[in-house]
């Protein structure tokens, strides 16, 4: 039987990674999909959780279904723009959009 | 050099190497866990769960720190898909599946071409922002306050219980049914906003046509 701190410890890690990447990328899709990491995190966590703490309502697998539902929806809708700014700019480097920095 | 391999014509050239390196890189791992479940220190499970963790944990190490953005989407497909794994390990098989078919599919596709038509178009190897350094220092701290207070509670010593479609299916049109259609129409309203905004300009209509 594997501890459930096994679990814990995995998605902290994998949380971590996904936030250096979110703060270190400058391309608008690599922080996406650091971004996605850092769902998988918690997604990993909340499975955990349900399938050990809470066999009987499970409500943390609901939500993990929710989060891959709406993870897609904001991947597309995020690419959208990304490939709006690079018609506009020719770039997709995030700190080269900076017309709000003042 | 690696990040200047050629793409896409040569890709699977891209995936022949990559799994080389993998496969080499794992090949101590695995022998390794073997050697312990023979020897009787830990059980299958665990040797599935410490495989998936170094697949987990090697690719978002990959899709962090490599240069050439193609070959992070490709480490990032190997995190997807050992999350899949561990889903499978905790008993929940529609997850599993949902996982590879949502994220290995389709997120990933949708990744890749929005790689391919902005960054891998001009040159697949970007470089990463000035505040490497701190992002490190940040991330590591964050790790280790998450890791510490997480293993620091006791949840008490009960295994996974695994949870069938059925009951899956039935909790969640029993007690989710209007968060599910909210979820639906969400969907629905992000895509086609999408699809709004990455759509190329109408040409201006020419003088013949606006006269008409």
């Amino acid at each position: 039987m594997i501890p459930l701190e096994n679990f814990l410890l995995l998605s902290a890690i994998l949380f971590a990674l996904g936030f250096y990447g979110v703060l270190a990328r400058r391309s608008a899709i690599l922080i996406l999909m650091s971004v996605e990491l850092m769902l998988a995190a918690v997604s990993i966590n909340m499975v955990a959780f349900a399938a050990y703490l809470d066999p009987e309502r499970f409500t943390g697998l609901i939500f993990t279904l929710f989060i891959i539902a709406i993870a897609a929806a904001e991947v597309g809708l995020a690419l959208g723009i990304v490939l709006r700014v690079f018609r506009e700019r020719r770039t997709a480097m995030v700190d080269e959009a900076s017309s709000l920095k003042w | 050099m690696l990040d200047r391999l050629p793409l896409p014509s040569q890709f699977d050239r891209v995936i022949m190497v990559g799994g080389a390196i993998v496969g080499l890189a794992f090949a101590p791992v695995l022998i390794a866990l073997v050697v312990l479940l023979v020897v009787d220190q830990i059980s299958a499970p665990e040797l599935v769960f410490w495989l998936a963790f170094t697949l987990i944990v090697a690719g978002a190490l990959g899709a962090v720190l490599l240069g050439n953005v193609v070959h992070a989407a490709m480490s990032l497909v190997v995190t997807l898909l050992g999350v899949s794994a561990i889903y499978l390990l905790l008993g929940q098989e529609f997850l599993a599946l949902a996982q590879i078919l949502v994220y290995g599919g389709g997120v990933t596709i949708l990744l890749v071409f929005g790689l391919m038509m902005t960054n891998a178009a001009d040159d697949p190897v970007v470089s990463d922002g000035s505040q490497k350094p701190f992002a490190a220092g940040v991330a590591i701290l964050l790790g280790v306050i998450f890791a510490a207070g997480l293993l620091d509670a006791s949840w008490g010593d009960s295994g996974a219980t695994a949870i069938s479609l059925q009951q899956f299916g039935a909790r969640l049109f029993d007690g989710f049914v209007l968060p599910f259609i909210i979820v639906g129409v969400l969907l629905d309203v992000a895509l086609s906003g999408a699809l709004l905004l990455a759509r190329p300009d109408r040409p201006e209509p020419t003088s013949e046509e606006a006269g008409r």
